[in-house]
Order: C-alpha cells, then structure tokens, then sequence
C-alpha cells in the first residue's frame, strides 16, 4: 500500500515523524514513533530489510551509549553501583535510554521510507518540481551505481588474483594489494564518467530551463491535503519545542527533568 | 533540435547571482549554527536532553548543506556531475577495500577529497553533501553530518588550488589541519544529536575523557581532535597517491586540474 503513494506523500510522512521525534524527545513518544515504523514495515512487506539495515546501524550505537553514560557519567547524583571512576548511574542510564530511543525511531522511520520509495518515481517527481535535474542524476545514479560497482571490484579482483595477487600477509603486502585494486578501478571509473558526460551532453542534459518527464506519477488531492498536514503538524511540534526552551514552558516531561 | 538549443540565451547574470547567494547562505547557515552551538548555547545536553539544541543544529546544519547543494549543482559542468555517484559510491567501496586491510579506521571520505582534488573546492562540497544525504538512505545517522562532509571536500579543494597536492608530502599534512577543523564542527552533531559515537573506540576515548569529569561535548571534541585529524592525513594521503597512479590523460581533462597546476607536471603532449 505504502510504496503505491506519492513518493512524496511518503517523504513526507516520514520526515515529520522523525522530526516529530526529535522535537518530543521522550523515549515514550520514541518507543511509539519505532513500533509503528516496524509496523508499516510490516504492511508494506519490507520488515526484514529494515529489521537487517537497522541492526547494523542501532546495535554498535545502543552499546556504545550504554557503556559510555551508563558506566561514565560524573553529572549523576544517584549511583547504583560503583568501581573507582566507572560509576553506574540512574541519570546515566535514563540519558542513554532517551538518546537511543529517539535515534532509533528516527532511523526506522527514515529506513521505512528508504525501503518503500520507488526511486525512479521520486526522481521523476523531483524533475516535475523546481529541484535542480541533477540531484535526480546523482541520487539515481548513485543508487544503480553502487551494485555495478561492487560487481567490478570483484572481476579486478580476480583479474589481479590470477595475474598472482595474494589477499593478505604483512600490513606492506596488504596496502600494496589494496592498491593494486584500487587504481584499475577509479581509472575505470573516471573513464565510464567521461562517456557518459558525452552522451548527457548529447541529449541537452545540461541545458536550461524546465525539464519534462516520461513517468508519470500519481498524486490526489488527498495526498496533497495529507502532506501539508503532516508538514503542518512537524513545524508546530518544532515551534513549540524551541519556544518551551527560550521561555521555559515545559512541554512534555521528560524523565530526566524530575531527577535535577 | 541541436541547432534551436545553439542559439538558446545562457543562463543570465541573475540566476549566477541567485545560486552565489544561495551558497553564501548556505555556508552561513552552516556557520551560524556552530558559532550558536559552541558559543551562545554551552548549556550541557547532559542536564537533560537538549532537544531544542538537537533541532537547531539538525535544522541549521541540513538546510546549510541543502542550499550549498541547490547552489553548486546547476553550475557544474556534465563532466564534474557524472563523477559525483562515483565519488559517492568509491567513499563507499574504497572504505570496504580499507576495511579488508584490517586497519582502525574509517576512510568514507576518499571519493570526496578525490573530486575536490580534480574539480575543486565547490564540486568537493557539493559532493561531500550530496554524499550524506544520499548515503543516508541506506544509513540514516550519517545525514546530519553533511555539514562537516561539505566541510571536508571543500577545504580538500582549496588545499588542491593552492598547491598542497604537488607534492606528496604535503597532502598528509593538508589532510592533518582539515581534519581538526572537521571534528570540531562535527562534534557538537555527535553530542547534541546522538548524545555520544558510534564506533567502539572512538566511544573507549569518549569515555576516558568523561571519567575525568569532561561535559559530553568538551568529551566528543576532544576525542574527534584525536581521531579525525589522522584519519583525514590518510585519506588525503590515499588521494593524494590515487591521483598520483592516474595517467595524465585521465586527470589533465579536468579545467581545475589544468588552471591551478593541481598536480605538478605538464599536460601530455597529445592534449596540449
């Protein structure tokens, strides 16, 4: 259902709720912003992807949060337990909880989007607004580039492998191996680049003035009231934030603010 | 067709003037928001968790990237765009052929520092934005750092124009000075949006510097002066020697490369 949106009702979606989060910044809030990420994912079939990407980037981020506040944290009053200058705090440990928490609802969320868009409908919805043609380019390009790419670095591989490169040995063998990589591929790369500007060229890429698209990419009334909506909602929970902080109205409690 | 688009008018005096100004906003903002980060606002994120500072430096620091992105892009020529995807994907790649190396550093920067080294300091920082946003799709947490990888690319370029890539000696050290400049503005991301770092050393330095009483933030600089100076040194380094092992045909194409006398030489015979 999600990935039949607008890519930008989607962008959009997503973008508040994760400036939502940041701007609520309270692990409840985060906790709900998070179940209903993975929720989405759920129905949009892609929880696997996201659970996958996540993993990789939240699990060194949550550990090292823990370690660091959780045993090191000299503005905690109330400590747990203690070992010379490692002290385990009750501050310490709500402050790693909050933090990590916000993060990861910002990142399941803008992970969500990242898994549902359809980025050849985003980039052609890009090309009908005012941003520049070439942010389309590069983020399409980066985005077919990447897997080609790794697919070359493995033939140059094994091109050099049985030309008699040895993966491994001394800290010297190793640099000189990753060189001997390296360089066949940026001169390959550089090489394709230039091509591939010739024929940019040759089709007025660079030329001024609106560019048209073939794809077409649906967009209702609905989803344009649902965009300005949402966009709306975001800027008022940032307004509200930064107002609480300049005249000190409290806005949502957070944990920590009963402890001080 | 091709003859109609001849004769179209260039593009006028107001619109370079617009994007000038869209990129000296844009590095305004980038500015603005670590001066009031830094200096206005010093309150300690650990007294509770900093959310309007959080959305100042995130907001401040994205829009500064985007409006550099929306300044640079339109006036690079085809031939400097078509290498920003592969700036972005070598950042990507090369950093895994490091990563077999088994050495305990990061190395996203290289596809950065090499575009700015070919096609100067306004090309390495669109391509050191363009580079986060685009990488976050796949890796959220880098996004609000485009700021200090617009930084990076930015500051590799004007190292390339004044000379500091002829010679190989002198890229480390280039790469050494960037590198502080580039912690020092990353770091109040680090602290105010993540509330500490990722990575499992750059966390044990963190965590020395708060055991000896440090704020968050004074902790975070400390350790990013420590760790990002060195990594840029290699990373320009790595550039430096990347560009060095082109052949002349491949890097003379570039008018920055030919202008600033970039890499010291002279052009191949078959191009002069």
């Amino acid at each position: 259902m999600l990935s039949r949106l607008n890519p930008l009702t989607t962008l959009a979606a997503c973008g508040a709720a994760a400036t939502f989060t940041v701007a609520a910044s309270n692990w409840p809030v985060s906790v709900a912003v998070a179940v209903a990420a993975l929720g989405a994912g759920v129905g949009a079939g892609v929880l696997r992807r996201v659970l996958a990407a996540s993993a990789v980037i939240l699990l060194p981020l949550w550990f090292s949060l823990l370690v660091l506040h959780g045993l090191f944290f000299p503005e905690g009053r109330t400590v747990l337990a203690g070992w010379g200058p490692a002290r385990i705090t009750v501050e310490g440990l709500a402050f790693a909880l909050e933090m990590g928490t916000r993060t990861t609802g910002c990142v399941l969320v803008l992970l969500l989007f990242s898994f549902v868009v359809n980025v050849p409908d985003l980039v052609a919805t890009m090309t009908t607004r005012r941003i520049p043609p070439q942010f389309g380019y590069v983020l399409a390009s980066t985005l077919t580039l990447a897997p080609a790419i790794t697919e070359q670095l493995a033939r140059i591989r094994q091109a050099q492998e049985a030309r008699g490169l040895v993966l491994g040995g001394s800290l010297v063998q190793r640099l000189a191996a990753a060189r001997l990589q390296m360089v066949p591929l940026v001169l390959a790369l550089i090489q394709d680049a230039a091509e591939r500007a010739h024929a940019l060229d040759a089709r007025g890429f660079n030329s001024p003035g609106p560019h048209s698209t073939y794809r077409e990419v649906a967009d209702t009334r609905g989803q344009r009231t649902f965009r300005r909506a949402v966009l709306g909602l975001a800027a008022a929970a940032v307004i509200l934030r930064l107002s609480a902080s300049w005249f000190g109205v409290p806005v949502l409690p957070s944990p920590l603010a009963g402890n001080e | 067709m091709s003859q109609q688009s001849l004769t179209l008018p260039a593009p006028g005096a107001a619109a370079d003037k617009k994007r000038r100004l869209l990129e000296l906003l844009g590095a305004a903002s980038i500015a603005a928001t670590f001066i009031f980060l830094v200096l206005a606002q010093p309150s300690d994120i650990t007294n509770g968790v900093g959310s309007a500072s959080t959305l100042l430096a995130l907001g401040g620091f994205l829009l500064g990237a985007i409006l550099l992105i929306l300044g640079v892009l339109p006036t690079l020529p085809t031939s400097t765009l078509v290498l920003i995807p592969v700036a972005l994907v070598l950042n990507i790649a090369l950093g895994q052929i490091m990563g077999t190396t088994g050495l305990p550093f990061y190395f996203d920067a290289i596809g950065t520092v090499l575009i700015a080294v070919l096609a100067g300091p306004a090309a390495g920082a669109a391509t050191g934005a363009l580079s986060s946003i685009i990488w976050s799709f796949f890796n959220p947490t880098v996004l609000p750092f485009a700021a200090g990888a617009a930084l990076i690319g930015f500051l590799a370029g004007m190292a390339a124009r004044y000379g500091l890539f002829r010679r190989f000696y002198l890229a480390p050290v280039a790469g050494f000075a960037t590198g502080i400049i580039a912690g020092v503005v990353s770091a109040p991301i680090a602290a105010f949006v993540f509330g500490g770092t990722s990575g499992a050393g750059t966390g044990a330095i963190v965590s020395a510097f708060r055991a000896m009483g440090d704020t968050l933030l004074a902790a975070i600089t400390k350790q990013a002066l420590i760790s990002d100076p060195m990594d840029k040194a290699i990373v320009f380094a790595i550039a430096a020697l990347l560009v060095y092992a082109l052949p002349r045909r491949a890097t003379f194409r570039f008018p920055f490369v030919r202008r600033f006398n970039v890499l010291a030489g002279k052009a191949p015979v078959a191009a002069s």
